[in-house]
């Protein structure tokens, strides 16, 4: 066949068959794996190998950062940080798949010493070799062309730019303005300066920041996770446990499948919809394979 | 140095403690301050006199100072040749200062005219002897400038290496963690009176220039007093006066011998002369009780003239401008304006320990009479929830030192917004930061849904934020974080009745049901 009668034919069979392209689409749709288990490590870990494993991501001497939620000074069973058992079996995987350097921090709300060792994050990560659990220095954000939305240029954490691979854990938790607080809005502790100044345009500068951040994968902590009073709790009566890990390389996908723990729809989340309108991933779960592990 | 005494030795041992535990009056990982600055403060006399006489009434705290107390009574003015870091750091660098002729305007009775009056205000309730207490002076040098200003430099110093290797700095993060976790301060924060306070300090050794020891023996209020106790001393010095044929002790005595005789409140028994003595003459003989040679106070217009001075100055400070009041916010667990300024003696310690850097020294605020005493500034830095360190290292209890749940409870004063500038109301765009910070469970700030046209004629959802008083314990993380510049569009405001929240509010939310204005968590 001629290559101007395949294009045609392609292209003919687009216009009728719209159905039919889409579906070859959904296919290749991004894969969105999901694991369930009382032992957080193991679940984590379930997760990150229904993806094919942390290898498919991280190389032989690769610096890796993992940025967790540890914006608040409270405990474990709070659920306003990210689950340290989840943090640690992300770091152990980084490093067996041959990092070289895992990097693990985040500019908290709250004094980051307190933040760092009420959330369990200094006592699960004491003493691994090639692991730095370490405080945000402002020196080290960079102010980034983000020519965005809302933002058109913003400061960004430089070590979280310049590393290999970027993983972004958090914790899946209610947030009054937008909701719920998944992987999309996790990057804003990359951010610097007066970073609740984009309060006001939340859901654009998101996208904007996620779009020069990108997040190579998502791990959503949903072991335990906060219905109300988000984003901090402290009250474990809003605590509800669920158990489950969520992993994608698809920021949206992932923080649309978590949106469904909490009983809303992808697209009640104002956050998630610009994001998959400005082509950052896929919102619609129908398009999401979605992988039980 | 020459041949180290044991008073020698026990003064740089000293002077080392004070030191690790100023450094240590810090969070360093744990919740709880074991040892900090405060028990110099809890075993000094004059801080003791000065609480008893403004509160009228004891607390354990100051068990040490009556100890300290007691230990004079037997042993005379040990004390400052033996234990004050101020003195010893006076002994360190008298040597490298050239003396000329003693400042006649400050002998006599001049030490008298400022111990009494300071203890006469007390009575009349103006506690001000943490302004001239030997410690308070030298912790609030080095709390307000020395500390900040060692730890800005290393901190600068680390962000230029940045800027010279990039992240090859990461090289030597280990020595620099291991600097700033256990020498810096954590946080850069400066503070007001900064230069007052070590212009202070540098003023007592400047005083050096004119004899050894100036403001020991001339000024000190802890040392006066020290001196009127160390009179009934059992232990006596021998010989009582120079010996003729040497002279050598008015050279060797630190602090006394100025008029040929040992003044027995002067002597701080650092065993100077009985190490120098060629003839090996020098005593401290048990002599049994007896009254010193000399009169109890000098004389009775001093002792008169310090109880009408005393009740003048106590008058003299009471001024309060009306604007600063609504913003006077003291730390968490203090019930009232009047208790806490009898019983705060303007350490420095709260302010230095301040997880987030929220207290800093009242300038005018507090009337003169409140001078350097802690103020929450929460534009600046606000109280942290879980923090219950301030009470922790209060030498008096001045700040209670409360377990972390009646801390939460504690009202600092109560948040209000600004709608002028709150930007839901002022602009009409979403924000709600405080509300995201507010760490009460129930949550003290929340937000209606309301539905409103825009500037550019736009519908809009917006979240309109507000306090609920019977929750906010007025710690200021809203007003900190609130992302407007320069004015915040919250602000926390004093409240006269700091009544604790009620611990059910905490848990439950108030006035749930019929509330108007519902409760979006309902």
């Amino acid at each position: 066949m001629q290559r101007r009668s395949f294009l045609k034919l392609v292209g003919l069979s687009a216009f009728f068959h719209q159905w039919l392209l889409r579906d070859l689409s959904a296919a290749q749709g991004p894969v969105v794996a999901v694991a369930e288990a009382k032992d957080h490590a193991r679940a984590t870990r379930a997760a990150i190998a229904a993806l094919g494993g942390m290898h498919r991501f991280v190389k032989k001497g690769d610096v890796v950062v993992v940025k967790p939620n540890i914006g608040w000074d409270r405990n474990p069973d709070q659920a306003a940080n990210t689950n340290p058992v989840v943090v640690r079996a992300i770091v152990e995987e980084a490093l067996a798949a041959g990092a070289k350097k895992v990097k693990v921090f985040d500019r908290s709300c709250n004094d980051e010493r307190r933040c760092y060792v009420n959330s369990g994050m200094t006592a699960a990560l004491k003493g691994m070799k090639n692991v730095e659990l370490k405080f945000v220095e402002n020196e080290r954000f960079k102010k980034v062309a983000l020519r965005g939305k809302a933002l058109s240029e913003w400061e960004l954490y430089d070590e979280a730019l310049h590393a290999d691979v970027f993983i972004n854990v958090p914790v899946a938790k209610h947030h009054q303005l937008t909701k719920l607080t998944l992987g999309l809005k996790n990057v804003m502790g990359m951010m610097g300066g007066n970073r609740g100044a984009i309060h006001k345009n939340i859901d654009e500068a998101l996208a904007d920041v996620n779009q020069a951040l990108k997040s190579h994968l998502v791990v959503i902590d949903a072991t335990r996770v906060l219905t109300a009073h988000g984003p901090q709790g402290g009250n474990l009566a809003d605590v509800k446990h669920l158990h489950k890990v969520i992993a994608s390389t698809d920021i949206v996908a992932a923080d649309a499948y978590a949106t469904t723990l909490f009983g809303h729809k992808p697209e009640d989340i104002s956050v998630t919809v610009a994001a998959h309108r400005r082509g950052l991933g896929e919102m619609n779960l129908k398009k999401v394979r979605i992988v039980k592990a | 140095m020459k041949k180290i005494t044991v008073a020698r030795l026990f003064q740089l041992l000293f002077l080392l403690a004070f030191l690790v535990l100023f450094v240590r009056t810090e969070y360093r990982g744990s919740d709880t301050i074991s040892a900090a600055v405060n028990s110099l403060f809890r075993m000094d006399p004059l801080v003791a006199a000065s609480y008893l006489a403004a509160t009228r009434s004891f607390t354990w705290l100051l068990v040490p100072a009556l100890v300290t107390v007691v230990a004079t009574l037997l042993l005379g003015r040990f004390f400052c040749g033996w234990i004050c870091p101020l003195g010893t750091v006076l002994d360190l660098v008298t040597g490298k200062i050239a003396k000329t002729a003693p400042i006649r305007a400050l002998k006599g009775n001049l030490k008298y005219w400022l111990l009494l009056p300071v203890l006469v205000a007390a009575l009349v309730r103006i506690n001000l002897a943490g302004v001239l207490d030997p410690f308070g002076i030298l912790v609030r040098a080095l709390t307000f400038f020395v500390h900040p200003i060692i730890g800005d430099a290393a901190r600068s110093g680390w962000v230029s290496l940045y800027r010279l290797l990039g992240e090859r700095r990461d090289h030597l993060a280990p020595a620099y963690e291991l600097l700033r976790d256990n020498l810096l301060p954590f946080r850069e924060t400066f503070y007001p009176l900064a230069f007052i306070s070590v212009a202070l300090f540098g003023l007592i050794i400047f005083l050096e220039r004119y004899e050894s020891r100036n403001w020991c023996r001339n000024l000190c209020p802890l040392g006066t007093l020290l001196g009127l106790l160390s009179r009934y001393t059992p232990f006596k010095r021998t010989p009582a006066a120079l010996c003729s044929d040497c002279k050598a002790c008015r050279a060797l005595c630190p602090t006394s011998f100025d008029e040929g005789v040992l003044k027995q409140e002067e002597c701080i028994l650092c065993m100077e002369c009985q190490k120098g003595c060629r003839f090996d003459r020098v005593r401290f003989p048990l002599a049994g009780i007896s009254r010193g040679p000399t009169p109890y106070l000098p004389e009775r217009r001093v002792l008169l003239g310090g109880v009408v001075g005393g009740f003048f100055l106590a008058g003299s400070f009471r001024y309060r401008s009306p604007e600063s009041q609504p913003r006077l916010l003291r730390p968490p667990g203090v019930l009232g304006e009047d208790d806490f300024l009898k019983k705060c003696v303007r350490c420095g310690e709260c302010m230095k320990v301040c997880l987030k850097g929220a207290l800093y020294p009242a300038v005018a605020q507090a009337g003169l009479e409140g001078i350097f005493t802690p103020v929450v500034v929460p534009r600046l830095g606000y109280c942290e929830y879980n923090c219950t360190l301030c009470g922790q290292v209060c030498p008096t209890g001045a700040i209670p030192a409360l377990p972390v749940a009646q801390k939460k409870r504690a009202v600092i004063g109560k948040a209000v917004f600004d709608k002028n500038h709150c930007l839901p109301f002022a602009r009409k765009t979403n924000c709600i930061v405080c509300e995201e910070h507010c760490p009460m469970q129930q949550k003290a700030i929340r937000s209606e849904k309301v539905v409103e046209i825009d500037p550019s004629g736009k519908r809009i959802e917006l979240q309109k934020p507000y306090v609920v008083d019977e929750l906010c314990n007025g710690c200021g993380i809203c007003e900190n974080v609130c992302p407007l510049e320069g004015k915040a569009g919250i602000e926390v405001f004093a409240v006269k009745e700091r009544k604790p929240l009620a611990a059910a509010a905490l848990t439950q939310s108030p006035g749930s049901g019929a509330a108007p204005g519902a409760d979006p968590y309902q």
